[in-house]
């Protein structure tokens, strides 16, 4: 049987299933659902062109996007083809590199092109079977249309500011997409820095675009960006280093503590935060060598069990060092504080010492200060800006490291410890040292997140966003700086923009349809996040286990041929043979 | 450290041996005093405390070691596959959660109550304990089949990392098999009424904990005197079914021929291969004995803490790990062991420090361990294997 | 001549097995010495220790007047001894020039700010270095050709040879070669051969090698030493090694040794001796 028939079959049963069992209790709605998203296995499996496999693959992004905001934000098409464009013409060039300037223009555009016109038949549908399934009158949407399309005032009826904006989604998709073809054709670090500097232009439009066709996305997209932050300094420790770390968010949480407590009323310290971020990033350093220290003779699950534990232990610090009930609980004092009071025992008699607000939590926390620029949370675009210039630095300085000799001691250390330890590279300060560089960008967003949302709590830092920051970097592809920002964007993009916003139009629908308030919460699309997450990964590893866009030798790692496998094998049979050399 | 000796002809002459304080050693000493100086004090409180009045200590005790006992046996879930894959298999805890959470609908599909007869209570118990031990072992077993078999000559990474995928899709399983919604459409569509009662005892809010109803007799046992400590024959049970499915266990990989497949897959799977022991067939009956344990200790806790929650299996399956390692992973005695151990710290960890400090404990516990000693207390073979 | 190596009374055991009991061996400063022995001799184990990877359980191990028992490999690294492995240890995703470029780590000195801020003196080294590799890829006979391709899709005797080159790039004062011409065809093996010889002559290295092919020992070594279950049982010129009834018992066992007696001396050239021992552990 052909792969495209049976990934076609496979899908079909399975999104049929899903669909079944999420309520789609007519049968025939269920398989026409199934069959569409069926048709697109089979054309992604399909040896179709890799430029218009790239533009369907990223098409979905917009056809996504579009479908699950354009009843109510329209204009969101725009962002959809920006993002498309830029992503299908990267892929295209992955796929097949062209190195005439005029090929990759063309490349990249026609990429583009497929995946805008992905997103405008999305349009299309949605405003001729999604509106008025959601209960949206022609009118109204009419006035929407007009009222947040630019130029759509002057053009009158739905139809034409439709087939407008349809248009200028097409147009800006290839018109990026031809954009960003060029740039990959430039070889070496000039095309590089050309690619980031589209991309910068993508990002630095997002608010104006935002402003202008009233999408109210910022808010959105922050968190997406913070924890695309914390997927690049994990790549540092997982991609680059191969240290399996789960207790990522620890460093997170350091960051955001240390900025709560050196800046906000609960120790009346108002530290200002272009210090206390600096102050953030060199705790959270530190923290990434101390805790780090221990695990330093661990391997492979070992070390992920520890870094999990610690992972846990942290949160669990910062919620316990904040007072509480005076009974039975254990707070950190030095030398045991008040000694020889009342009774015999002496120390039962322990002051509560409220070091981080335990379970409530910081709030609030102060704000960055620039002179005419209003850091607050109604006004996101600086604090937007402010992320992307952290997110920027965070980009141009782990570019640097990566080439560097640290760099190629942790490639060393990650294909190999034994030889690099033979090669004169001391491993434990290799390793510490990654450790410590993930740790300082995990202490950067920690800074930031906690400014932004101005009260951070202990549940915020559990075990599921070490997890969900590793899933994007392992589903953009370890060890690659690109995938990971894409693994980012898909992940964090899913979860924090598509989930919620589908969800509620699946309400919409469905209220105006029964016309009863009365949705089933299995059929709430967000309480089904972590099957898809756990999908995610599962199916990551089973049939790309090098990520979307995998850095070409983490590739070759992870799909081993025979050598390697051999190689494998006589490494073990090297260090099983000597308990020490095992334990070394 | 190389301690520097050069004479004058350049050839070695006296040279020392390595300084006794080596910066391994300085570390050591140094978190010592200052973990000391942090909490010395407060410890030496608790012991205080743990003196000042025995029985309550008494009571943790036997509190800890009825709680270690079915620790021990979700622990020998991880031992078993550990043993044999070397994979720290993430899903389990959810296993054991799922275990919980099935008994749990077929209590409520029986209609099993407090007021039942105690026949009806004996089968009934027992018999779903039967299907909850099938249901959880083929579903670690076909775990195993999908998520990990394909990724066996895989990096050591994936399969793990396929681990935490499958733990976090039985989590939201378990959040969605919690609504009762979905039994009440279930059993609109497929037209089997029965089907609501699941959803009845699943309550109201489909993330918050289930409550089981009380099945257990939760009077004290005559034999032991109230004065002494508290020792109903809830706690009996659970300790008595708990140590014969570890008897079992051990007997079974001990004396039988599976159970001796089981150990030379576990030693070399290449050479058992050889020998011709069906190595896939073998790992997956590893797997089906694991899963049963599971669910047979989701059931066991269900009944004995009367509730479930769908996030149950992360805390449980971390400690169980703990418990593994702490006896030595791979080692079915020393996992029990481990298991008893870390149900005595933790009762007393939240006596004595509270509650809300005992995870950290535990988790520092395990880091000290897989520090200090990684092939555990029992542990004979090298703890980790590169 | 000075010593370069001088191990004393170098006794290692695992639980109750002995692998090397009570050695004594010395490297002069610019020889080349041959470490030969039966399979399971311990001549491995003896490298290791030297090394670093394992600690002698008694003896001292003094390299260029310093105790080395007990040191990391990392730090036996930089102070001068550079090593190949038996079963080859190539960065296998990297590049070759990659591979060469890690060997130079501990001779490089750019730190954490340096690269932060691609400082001048970092580039000029980053610059230096990298000709320098790719130097060292022309020495070794690899050529500067085949620096960005990947280690594990370079020929066999190309990754022996890559292996002396990344050796070579830790500058060391002493270079342990663990069985070089293993699995080599003869024309391999003879490439490999001269350039040990121009490795010592021109780079003015000291040079230890394990080997199983009596040829390459016996006709580059000018000292060979033989350990036989853990004692060394010989040591001379390779003519009067090869001469030394013990070491014919131990390659050949004691009948032999008996019959031999007074007879001729051990016929190790012989082609087929290479497939009757397979690369010890």
């Amino acid at each position: 049987m052909p792969k495209s028939l049976k990934v076609g079959i496979w899908t079909f049963i399975g999104s049929f299933l899903f669909l079944m069992f999420y309520g789609f209790q007519s049968v025939l709605v269920a398989a026409i659902g199934a069959l569409l998203i069926a048709i697109f296995g089979v054309l992604l499996a399909l040896p179709l062109p890799d430029v218009v496999k790239s533009g369907l693959l990223t098409g979905i992004i917009g056809l996504v996007f579009v479908i699950a905001y354009a009843v109510e934000r329209p204009a969101i098409a725009l962002l959809g083809a920006m993002i498309t464009g830029v992503s299908a013409a990267l892929m295209a060039s992955y796929r097949q590199h062209k190195t005439d300037l005029r090929a990759g223009a063309i490349q990249g555009a026609l990429a583009g092109a497929v995946g805008g016109a992905l997103t405008a038949i999305a349009l299309f549908l949605v405003w001729l079977y999604i509106v008025p399934a959601a209960g949206v009158t022609n009118i109204a949407y009419a006035k929407l249309l007009s009222e947040t399309i630019p130029l759509g005032a002057s053009l009158g009826s739905d139809v034409a500011i439709i087939g407008w904006l349809s248009a200028l989604t097409l147009l800006i998709s290839m018109l990026l997409g031809a954009l960003m073809g060029m740039a990959r054709t430039v070889e070496g670090v000039r095309g590089n820095l050309l690619s980031y500097a589209i991309l910068g232009l993508v990002v630095l439009l997002i608010p104006i675009l935002d402003r202008q066709t009233e999408l109210q996305l910022l808010n959105a997209f922050i968190p997406v960006f913070v924890f695309i932050l914390l997927a690049l300094g994990l790549n540092i420790v997982v991609g680059y280093a191969g240290l399996l770390d789960l207790g990522y968010a620890a460093f997170f949480a350091i960051g955001a503590y240390t900025t709560g407590m050196l800046s906000s009323p609960l120790h009346d310290t108002h530290w200002n935060f272009w210090l206390v971020i600096w102050i953030a990033a060199a705790v959270a350093a530190c923290a990434g060598v101390i805790l780090g220290a221990p695990t330093l003779p661990l391997r492979g699950d070992y070390l992920a069990i520890v870094t999990l534990g610690f992972g846990e232990i942290v949160p669990i610090l910062f919620r316990n060092l904040g007072g509480g009930g005076p009974n039975g609980s254990l707070t950190l004092k030095l030398f045991g504080g008040q000694l020889g009071t009342a009774d015999i025992a002496g120390f039962t008699v322990m002051d509560q010492v409220n070091l981080t607000g335990g379970v409530a939590g910081i709030n609030p926390i102060d704000p960055p200060k620039l002179p005419g620029i209003v850091f607050g949370p109604q006004n996101q675009v600086p604090w937007f800006y402010l992320l992307v210039a952290i997110m920027m630095l965070t980009l141009f300085l782990i570019n640097r490291l990566r080439g560097s000799r640290q760099g190629r001691a942790w490639t060393a250390l990650r294909e190999d410890e034994l030889a690099a330890d033979a090669m004169g590279i001391n491993t434990v300060r290799t390793k510490l040292l990654a450790f410590a560089m993930g740790a300082t960008f995990s202490g950067f967003a920690g800074a930031f997140y906690g400014a932004y949302v101005s009260a951070i709590f202990p549940t915020s830092f559990d075990f599921s966003v070490s997890i969900i920051v590793l899933c994007m970097v392992i589903l953009g592809g370890l060890g690659n700086m690109a995938g990971v920002i894409v693994g980012g964007l898909l992940i964090m993009g899913a979860d924090r923009l598509i989930l919620p916003q589908t969800s509620n139009l699946i309400r919409k629908v469905v209220q105006h349809q029964q016309n009863t308030l009365d949705l089933p919460t299995y059929r709430d699309i967000t309480q089904w996040r972590l099957l898809l997450f756990g999908m995610v990964l599962v199916l990551m590893m089973l049939v790309r286990p090098e990520g979307l866009l995998p850095n070409a030798r983490r590739r070759a790692e992870l799909h081993p041929d025979e050598d390697t496998a051999e190689q494998e094998n006589a490494t073990l049979f090297d260090a099983e043979r000597d308990p020490q050399l095992a334990g070394h | 450290m190389a301690t520097r000796s050069v004479s004058q002809s350049g050839d070695p002459v006296e040279v020392h041996q390595r300084p006794w304080l080596t910066t391994r050693r300085v570390i050591i000493i140094v978190s010592t005093i200052v973990f000391l100086a942090l909490f010395g004090i407060p410890l030496l409180n608790v012991g205080y405390k743990m003196v000042e009045t025995p029985s309550l200590f008494l009571q943790q005790v036997v509190t800890g070691l009825t709680k270690g006992t079915y620790l021990a046996i979700i622990a020998l879930g991880y031992t078993l596959v550990y043993g044999i894959i070397e994979l720290i298999n993430f899903a389990h805890g959810e296993v054991y959660m799922m275990g919980a959470f099935f008994s749990l609908s077929l209590i409520g599909l029986f209609g099993l109550s407090g007021e039942s007869s105690a026949l009806a209570l004996t089968f009934g118990l027992v018999g779903i304990m039967i299907c909850t031990m099938t249901f959880t072992a083929v579903l670690n077993a076909s775990i195993e089949r999908f998520a990990y078999r394909p990724l066996r000559n895989a990096p050591r990474l994936a399969p793990l990392i396929s681990a935490i995928g499958v733990s976090f899709m039985l989590q939201n399983v378990g959040i969605l098999w919690g609504d009762h919604n979905l039994w009440d459409n279930l059993a609109d569509w497929t037209g089997i009424d029965r089907l609501t009662r699941i959803g009845d005892a699943m309550g109201s809010n489909m993330v918050a904990p289930k409550s089981f109803p009380s099945l257990l007799p939760n009077r004290q046992v005559p034999f032991i005197p109230d004065s002494w400590f508290t020792f109903t024959w809830k706690s009996l049970l659970v300790v008595v079914v708990s140590l014969s499915l570890l008897g079992a266990l051990y007997a079974f990989v001990r004396f039988t021929k599976l159970g001796k497949a089981m150990r030379a897959t576990a030693q070399d799977r290449d050479a058992s291969r050889l020998m011709g022991i069906n190595v896939d067939l073998t790992i997956s009956l590893t797997f089906l004995i694991g899963g049963a344990l599971g669910g047979a200790a989701g059931m066991l806790v269900g009944l004995y803490t009367g509730t479930a929650v769908f996030n149950m299996g992360f805390t449980a399956g971390l400690l169980a790990f703990t418990a593994a390692v702490l006896g030595g992973i791979g080692n079915i005695l020393g996992s029990a062991l481990g298991g008893l151990l870390i149900g005595l710290l933790l009762a007393l960890s939240d006596q004595y420090l509270g509650s809300r400090w005992s995870n950290a404990v535990i988790f520092a516990i395990l880091v000290l361990i897989l520090v200090f000693r990684p092939t555990g207390l029992l542990g004979e073979e090298g703890g980790q294997k590169a | 001549m000075s010593l370069l190596l001088d191990a004393r009374g170098i006794t290692k055991r695992f639980g109750g097995l002995t692998a090397v009991s009570a050695v004594d061996f010395q490297i002069e400063r610019g020889s080349i010495v041959g470490l030969i022995g039966p399979n399971g001799a311990g001549k491995t184990t003896f490298f290791n220790m030297i090394t670093g990877l394992y600690t002698p359980t008694e003896g001292q191990m003094i390299f260029d007047g310093e105790v080395v028992n007990g040191s990391k490999p990392s730090d036996v690294t930089k102070l001068g001894i550079g090593r190949t492995f038996q079963n080859i240890r190539l960065f296998a995703n990297l590049s070759a020039l990659e591979n060469v470029l890690i060997g130079m780590h501990c001779r490089l000195h750019t730190t954490l700010l340096g690269t932060l801020l691609r400082t001048p003196s970092m580039r000029r080294e980053e610059a230096a270095a990298k000709e320098r590799a790719l130097e060292l890829l022309d020495y070794v006979g690899l050529g500067r050709q085949y620096a960005n391709v990947t280690a594990k899709n370079l020929p066999y005797g190309d990754q022996r040879r890559l292996e002396v080159a990344r050796a070579l790039a830790t500058q060391p004062k002493l270079l342990l070669l663990d069985e070089p011409t293993a699995g080599m065809n003869p024309n391999e093996t003879a490439l490999l051969t001269a350039l040990i010889r121009r490795v010592r002559d021109e780079l003015g290295l000291t040079v230890l090698l394990i080997e199983h092919d009596m040829k390459v020992v016996m006709g580059i070594s000018e000292r060979v030493t033989v350990l036989d279950r853990g004692v060394k049982i010989a040591e001379g010129t390779p003519h009067e090694v090869q001469t030394n009834p013990a070491v014919v018992e131990a390659y050949l066992g004691t009948g032999h040794a008996a019959k031999g007696k007074g007879g001729g001396p051990l016929i190790i050239n012989d082609p087929n001796a290479q497939q009757a021992s397979p690369p010890s552990a």
